[in-house]
């Protein structure tokens, strides 16, 4: 059967063009500007300094990471009970909740985004609700409505990866836990909190990552004016044409992704260890 | 206690359901809304629909959209498989590398891998449109395909090949007549994984596009900017696509099971 | 008989680890043969190599007089029975087994013969419809037989076929296997970690470990004449003892000679002396060839397996002192705390911790009214590494303190030459409320007395396995008490019908034939 590794061999070759290549271009392009004629590069970090140095590209990257943070955790906060609440359910409605839950992420953002723009108007439907308490704001065009789409965008990701490792849990350690003494908070903060924390880590990767490039939710629940790092970059490649330029920015957001999940799983990992050291 | 505990969750996930379905609902009811307001139905009517189904450019997006997803699924289905096979049976540190980049294009934001693309096409001077649309469509449904299949091939028992073998199979055979039926499931799933990825993409078809090839998402996107509640009428059209498909996935397996349990216990 | 398959020097190499060493085995047609070793020992790959899974780093396996190391196994007249089965889940019952003769395109109506013809050799006639999932282990392992044999091949390859089922159907399937094979006339090669598989079934055994063949022989062979100390172990239970070959039929051990069937040794070549425990009998202790006393007793179902020391391990006695201390009361901050003195082995100072000492004075603080206990928040001491007598004291966050003191003294372990160990333990403190109050008490006493024992040429730990006291723990008071802890010594399994009882003195009778003689490695 080894004669089958040969059916690799395509593959790589595809891959080898259609993403390492395109990858090294990004790379290119971040360190390069271009010269006076087309096919002269001059390697440089001027790309850089010049987004580090301008106080509104820095604005636009806190505001990024501001409304990334606070989309996830306001994910984690809703979502985590959620997940609870469907691994404890009958295995029937289990299936039936998890369904119900996965079927709009099969649907297009764009499509249930859209959506959004209509019900969050001045006089939509959410604001006809909340006139009936006097309460009738401006709804769309804000920082809420930007944090609404993508918490609903994204929670689902976070609601099956916590669910996954909650009923993929043991459930003799619970008994195990109750039967040495523990009660039912005691169970869930020492057993199942901790052992569903890959999970919620892995939810974290998958709600943090798409939050922090976004860019058409900003776009458009929070008006042509709000103004993402995703939008930047659409904007540099789209409309600027400054390719050298766009390039380091998706650099720079992409590093600054990959520190946050790097701090988080040592996070995870710190607090496992650390557990482990309490029991010796 | 326990009582209102579970009443407790039971509110708790119905809220979480209407805020999940909400904007599909309100998509759908003011599709069919007779004013052009997007905040008050003003009676039934179908003229959105009327109006879709005149405009060129929309009827020409759901075109597009659909024979990209259908190609698209049709090719990553099988790149994916023959790969996901032969890294199966390839040595840890190539299995390693194959893998590491395949999550690429999943782990990255999408907006990097398109302007990757989009500058990737550009170099090599191809013009923007249909075929980079597909070749960026086949790139990134490949991994997904690839990575629904093989945990199917890492729980195959080792010896089904081995025992094709010994049986007289050839090693064709033995991968048509066992390997491939085992993983049909991981197969399916990674078909209609690719399908809906591709049906929906926006971000990756945004930056490779061009010359007036535009998806749906494309046009919704653009479309935005102005009311417009033909946009409606599509979207509720897309959720009746997505749902039939589902439906069918789902309900196909059951129904043959329950043709098999007939003509077995007949 | 003719030679059917042989195998020439085979090497495999997997990543650098030599899993076979050069194996070389003759198999002949219409042989029951079996690859018997522990998991690793290379008995799979073996068979995987002559299914054609596998190719050999270096050697030549030849089959019917050809080498066959290049031909796929789909090319090969031998089919296997693979672990766990390997049956096609997505095919039923008669489409497995036809799987092979459609392959080769024979016509439909023979392939319906033959497959009836299998299912009704396996007994499984009314099960051609069935779903393979649906079947129980037993009747899987049928069905992977019939879809091997349906093909007629020269040789039937079976990897642990048995090992995924029960105890009654193994012993079933094991009667059927032999049946089967005395039915269809060719050669079977069986892999098992099994003995007893191996030893009721085969016509010839092959006994492997690390990639090496042991023994090759008949299961009455390979089970009365074990080449060495491996083959003897895995091979039935046995008693294995050091002895001395005096001269053709002399044997020492136990520093006593014995009579013995065995010869062709040199003159007091080091030899392992075999006798399995069926060989032994127990006699009044005047009778005995050799004398011990009765360590053990298994009921076995048929036997019991009654386990004789006749010489005893390296063992060490020390001194328990039991004293009446009260525990120290701090009123105000209604505390209780108590500890005691210990003994310390100079060697123990280098790496003393706090928690050591805690552990060895058995220190401990807790509430009197609730039984809660508090921590001990401060030691403190001054220890240096020579004989000598230290204080300690701890002390809790509410001011309750206790001293005690650590007695540094190097005169406390045994050295046993000829076992080549070293037993070390020391004399204690306890007052006799800790030792109603133990749960365990033979490891509270190893704990208290820091017992333990090393093998003096690998400085590895060695078990103590006794531990002998002279006092009642229920009812124990003050005073001085022996406390013994010794190691394994010689013993001798011995299977017998009567019951004898654990103390009891008896004597072990044998006859020169009981005795086998193996090489020593």
């Amino acid at each position: 059967m080894k004669q089958f590794k040969n059916m690799t061999y395509p593959y790589i070759l595809w891959i080898s063009i259609m993403i390492v290549v395109p990858m090294f271009m990004i790379l290119m392009y971040a360190f390069t500007k271009h010269g006076n004629d087309v096919a002269t590069f001059w390697f440089t970090f001027e790309n850089f300094t010049r987004f580090f140095s301008d106080i509104i590209f820095i604005n636009v990257l806190k505001q990024s990471l501001y409304i990334a943070i606070i989309t996830t955790i306001l994910c984690i906060l809703l979502g985590y009970p959620a997940a609870y609440i469907i691994a404890n359910a009958k295995e029937k409605n289990k299936v039936f909740l998890i369904l119900l839950i996965t079927f709009p992420t099969w649907i297009n953002m764009l499509v249930r985004t859209y959506a959004w723009m209509g019900i969050l108007q001045d006089n939509g439907i959410l604001n006809n609700i909340l006139s009936l308490f006097g309460l009738q704001t401006k709804l769309l065009h804000t920082d809420f409505a930007v944090i609404l789409g993508m918490v609903y965008n994204f929670i689902p990701f976070m609601i099956l990866q916590i669910h996954t490792s909650l009923t993929k849990m043991d459930k003799s350690l619970l008994e195990a836990a109750s039967d040495l003494g523990a009660d039912k908070l005691q169970c869930f903060l020492k057993v199942t909190f901790p052992l569903s924390l890959p999970g919620v880590i892995s939810g974290i990767t998958l709600v943090f990552l798409p939050a922090m490039s976004s860019f058409f939710i900003p776009k458009l629940l929070g008006g042509g004016q709000y103004v993402l790092i995703g939008n930047v970059i659409e904007s540099q490649f789209l409309t600027a044409g400054n390719w050298n330029f766009g390039s380091a920015i998706s650099l720079i957001m992409a590093i600054i992704i990959m520190i946050s999940m790097y701090i988080t799983k040592k996070i995870e990992i710190r607090n496992s260890t650390g557990k482990g050291k309490i029991l010796h | 206690m326990k009582q209102s505990k579970k009443i407790g969750s039971k509110i708790y996930m119905a809220i979480m359901i209407i805020f999940f379905y909400l904007p599909i609902i309100y998509t759908i009811i003011f599709s069919f809304n007779s004013s052009r307001s997007l905040t008050k139905f003003g009676g039934f009517s179908l003229q959105w629909y009327q109006k879709m189904f005149h405009d060129s450019t929309m009827m020409q997006s759901i075109f597009y959209t659909i024979v990209i997803a259908l190609l698209a699924t049709l090719v990553s289905t099988i790149a994916g498989t023959i790969t996901a096979i032969g890294l199966s049976k390839s040595n840890r540190i190539l299995k390693g590398i194959v893998e590491q980049i395949n999550d690429l294009p999943i782990m990255n934001p999408e907006i990097v891998t398109g302007i990757g693309l989009l500058m990737f096409f550009s170099a090599l001077g191809v013009k923007k449109g249909f075929m980079t649309l597909l070749l960026a469509h086949i790139m990134f449904c490949i991994p997904y395909v690839i990575l629904s299949v093989t945990p199917k091939l890492r729980s195959l028992d080792p010896n089904l090949a081995d025992a094709a073998l010994d049986l007289g199979a050839t090693p064709w055979q033995a991968l048509v007549k066992v390997i491939v039926p085992q993983i049909m499931p991981g197969i399916v799933s990674g078909a209609l994984i690719a399908f809906t990825m591709s049906f929906d993409d926006f971000i990756i078809s945004y930056f490779v596009t061009g010359n007036g090839v535009n998806n749906i998402s494309i046009l919704v996107y653009t479309m935005s900017k102005r009311i417009n509640p033909s946009i409606n009428a599509l979207s509720s059209i897309i959720i009746v696509i997505i749902t039939v498909v589902l439906l069918l996935v789902n309900i196909i397996p059951i129904l043959k099971q329950k043709k098999e349990k007939t003509k077995y216990e007949a | 008989m003719k030679k059917l398959i042989q195998f020439k020097n085979i090497v495999k190499d997997f990543d650098g680890q030599l899993v076979l060493k050069g194996i070389n085995l003759d198999i002949y047609e219409n042989e029951f043969v079996t690859l018997l070793g522990p998991s690793g020992c290379g008995k799979t790959t073996l068979l995987r190599i002559l299914g054609g899974f596998l190719n050999q780093t270096e050697g030549q396996v030849i089959f019917d007089n050809t080498e066959i190391s290049h031909v796929p196994p789909y090319k090969r007249e031998i089919n296997t029975v693979f672990q766990k089965y390997a049956l096609f889940p997505h095919m039923n019952v008669y489409d497995n087994i036809a799987f092979g003769l459609k392959i080769k395109k024979e016509p439909k109506d023979i392939i319906e013969q033959k497959v009836q013809r299998m299912l009704k050799l396996v007994n499984l006639e009314d099960y051609a419809k069935r779903n393979v999932t649906e079947l129980s282990g037993g009747q899987q392992q049928r069905i992977a037989i019939a879809r091997a044999l349906v093909n007629e091949p020269m040789v039937l390859l079976l990897d642990e076929p048995l090992g995924a089922l029960d105890l009654k159907l193994r012993k079933e399937m094991q009667h059927e296997l032999k049946k089967i094979q005395q039915e269809v006339g060719i050669t079977f090669i069986y892999v098992t970690h099994d003995q007893e598989e191996a030893l009721t079934m085969s016509d010839k055994i092959v006994v492997m470990k690390d990639g090496e063949i042991q023994q090759i022989g008949s299961p009455t062979d390979i089970y009365n004449e074990p080449i060495n100390e491996f083959v003897a172990k895995f091979i039935g239970e046995s008693n294995i003892i050091d002895g001395v070959m005096l001269d053709d039929y002399r044997v020492m051990f136990e520093d006593k000679i014995f009579d013995c069937v065995d010869f062709g040794f040199d003159k007091n070549e080091k030899i392992d002396v075999v006798i399995r425990p069926e060989d032994l009998d127990i006699v009044p202790r005047k009778d005995g060839k050799l004398k011990g006393i009765v360590r053990s007793v298994l009921f076995k179902g048929v036997h019991y397996e009654t386990i004789i020391e006749t010489k005893v391990g390296t063992s060490i006695t020390v001194q328990m002192k039991v004293s009446d201390e009260k525990p120290v009361i701090n009123t105000e901050a209604n505390e209780k705390m108590s500890a005691n003195d210990f003994y310390l082995d100079v060697s123990d100072i280098e790496e003393l911790t706090e928690a050591t000492i805690v552990a060895r004075a058995d220190a401990q603080a807790w509430n009197p009214d609730t039984e809660e206990w508090i921590s001990i928040q401060k030691i403190s001491y001054d220890i240096k590494p020579e004989n000598g007598t230290y204080p300690v004291t701890f002390s809790t966050a509410a001011g309750t303190s206790v001293t005690v003191n650590m007695i540094v003294k190097d005169e406390n372990r045994v050295i046993n030459k000829e076992y080549q160990e070293k037993i070390f333990a020391v004399n204690f403190f306890k007052t006799a409320d800790e030792i109603k109050e133990s749960i365990a008490l033979e490891t509270d006493l190893k704990t208290w007395a820091n017992a333990s024992a090393w093998s003096l040429d690998e400085d590895t730990p060695v078990e103590i396995t006794s531990i002998h006291y002279d006092f009642d723990p229920e009812n124990i008071t003050v005073g001085t008490y022996n406390v013994t802890f010794a190691t394994e010594g010689h013993e001798y399994m011995v299977d017998t019908t009567d019951k004898y009882e654990v103390g009891d003195e008896v004597g072990l009778m044998f006859q020169p034939q009981d005795i086998h003689i193996m090489k020593k490695g």
